[in-house]
């Protein structure tokens, strides 16, 4: 089920709100977890109930080898060790994201390679698997340093799979998570929740429906007319993909932060106005922020450990494979390896010259440049192929120069120059409006506030009621041509 | 060991790592007020203070270790376990 769908906003989230409060209410604490339970399993199986059994074996799974971990007494008549059963929950969570999202692409490579005929698997990927492995993955190499105690089977259970950040996250760390399902305060109706989670989720919604989906429809025609492009199209197929990426994913996670906030659950901040990075070390604090300090937490740093000595080179070494596993993670493909790739060498970049460079670059200077390498590397992120990306990209530098054509008259004396005058922006289906789109798209993303700072510091008020109704009516009448998120695929 | 002990050698270990004989710490000194303490030099961190207490960080504590305050109290802990 979509956030941004009429079965979700209309009868899914406030029946779900409702019994829940219900049921708590009464003091029915184990039947409303029950229907937190519930809830979200129904809405994970609305798309395809087949993988309903595999997140269920999954959690069961977890779950007990933590357990064992936890009760583990050291004894050497063992057969194995604690550190085997770790082991055997990394090799086997690994394994079946491995399975289900990466098969084929090996097995497309290996026959490439070898000039082999070996048959595709063509599996459909399990939703949400991408996320719930990497939540599960924490949760395992905790219980097996000690941090986690005796844990509520139930309790884990809605930890996983919490509808709001079941599909495409915040990623959530088990020991924010954990003691707010726990807490009996969280369980009484909080109306300054409530109105502040509509707020949040009207937001996401409107960042969804009204920008991301308009911008996608340029950035899909774009790509799709990659070999056509010309100069200024291919600029604004790639700007487009850049704020369709970011208006879709954040709006995605207001949307979840919001439909949490109803149920008292405060999930963590994932976006804090990435696009007003002015370096590639800022960006990644400033985006998928949950992801980023995942990424840090444990592939980064039991890296680094591993070395006797760290040094400079060795940490350069941890965060080049660390964007490359992170590359990597987001989809089985060489344009997202190589987007990993440029990311991991940027942030070496970066470090190399705030080590050793003297220059004070002005933050406008710094700003555009890391917008720019954002936005080109994007391109690599969205195209279906590597031709695909090379072919938009050159269009962003030699493609023809075609100007609107009413503006001939004033700038005929640049026709010499190649320089042709018709209708713009036809390969992207588009007309002039997409140019004022991607100005007002630069305002919000480098003036605005973004919607955790407004939500952290929101009051009921008739103001934001107002604020909040009107980003919600918008948006609803826009709901009819959706569409899904970008990151559902992940 | 008490906590003024811990504090003065987790002192000697910052002035090292951030090869300045100078600096003075606080429980609130944080990131924000050493220009170097990034994601490599936090690793430097936790890997000396391990050794000169004999204590052992978990991958899953090292992000809340965000100030010194933090770190010296989670090192009283290990060491009273």
């Amino acid at each position: 089920m979509l956030f941004n769908s009429y079965e979700f906003i209309f009868i899914f989230l406030p029946l779900s709100f409702f019994v829940y409060f219900y049921l708590t209410s009464k003091r029915l604490v184990t039947a409303s977890k029950a229907w937190l339970i519930f809830t979200s399993l129904f809405f994970y199986s609305w798309w395809n109930i087949a993988y309903l059994p595999l997140i269920l074996i999954s959690i069961l799974f977890n779950y007990s080898l933590s357990k064992s971990m936890l009760e583990f007494k050291e004894h050497n008549k063992n057969y194995i060790s604690k550190a085997n059963l770790l082991q055997i929950g990394l090799i086997l969570n690994i394994g079946l994201l491995i399975y289900f999202k990466y098969m084929d692409f090996f097995i497309t490579n290996t026959n490439i390679v070898l000039s082999s005929d070996i048959p595709l698997l063509h599996l459909a990927l399990p939703l949400a698997i991408s996320f719930f492995t990497l939540q599960q993955i924490a949760f395992l190499i905790d219980s097996y340093e000690g941090l986690v105690e005796e844990k509520n089977f139930i309790d884990y259970t809605i930890f996983v799979i919490f509808f709001p950040q079941l599909i495409a996250g915040p990623i959530v760390h088990h020991a924010e998570m954990m003691p707010q399902f726990a807490s009996k305060w969280n369980m009484i109706k909080n109306y300054k929740n409530i109105s502040a989670g509509f707020f949040i989720f009207s937001i996401g919604l409107f960042k969804k429906v009204a920008i991301a989906d308009t911008f996608a429809t340029w950035a899909n025609a774009g790509f799709n007319n990659s070999e056509t492009l010309n100069l200024l199209e291919a600029w604004a197929t790639s700007l487009s993909y850049t704020f369709q990426m970011y208006f879709d994913f954040s709006g995605y996670t207001d949307m979840a932060i919001g439909a949490a906030l109803l149920f008292n659950i405060k999930l963590p901040q994932n976006f804090n106005s990435p696009y007003k990075a002015t370096g590639i070390i800022d960006f990644w604090q400033r985006w998928h922020i949950t992801l980023t300090v995942f990424i840090k937490t444990y592939v980064y740093t039991p890296i680094l450990k591993s070395f006797a000595k760290i040094t400079f080179a060795k940490a350069m070494f941890a965060t080049f494979a660390a964007m490359f596993i992170s590359g990597l993670w987001h989809g089985a493909g060489w344009n997202y390896i190589v987007w990993g790739a440029l990311h991991g060498f940027a942030l070496i970049t970066n470090h190399y010259w705030q080590k050793y460079s003297k220059i004070k670059m002005s933050k406008f200077l710094a700003w555009f440049i890391t917008f720019n390498f954002v936005n080109v590397t994007l391109i690599f992120f969205k195209a279906s192929s590597l031709s695909q990306a090379m072919d938009v990209l050159s269009n962003m530098i030699m493609g023809n120069v075609v100007l609107y054509y009413k503006l001939e008259s004033f700038l005929s004396f640049l026709t010499p120059l190649g320089v042709s005058f018709e209708t713009v922006f036809v390969d992207i289906g588009a007309k002039s409006q997409t140019f004022a789109y991607i100005i007002i798209a630069f305002i919000i993303i480098l003036s605005f506030k973004n919607s955790n700072e407004l939500t952290n510091k929101f009051r009921p008020s008739i103001l934001n009621l107002a604020y909040t109704f009107i980003l919600f009516m918008a948006s609803i009448s826009m709901l009819s041509n959706f569409s899904e998120f970008l990151y559902f695929n992940f | 060991m008490n906590r003024e002990e811990v504090s003065a050698k987790i002192q000697d270990i910052f002035r090292d790592i951030f090869d300045d004989d100078d600096l003075l710490i606080t429980d609130k000194t944080d990131a924000n007020d050493i220009a170097t303490w990034d994601s490599l030099n936090h690793i430097n961190l936790v890997n000396s203070v391990e050794k000169e207490f004999g204590v052992k960080f978990a991958l899953g504590e090292l992000e809340s270790l965000k100030d010194v305050g933090a770190m010296i109290d989670l090192t009283i802990k290990k060491l009273s376990k």
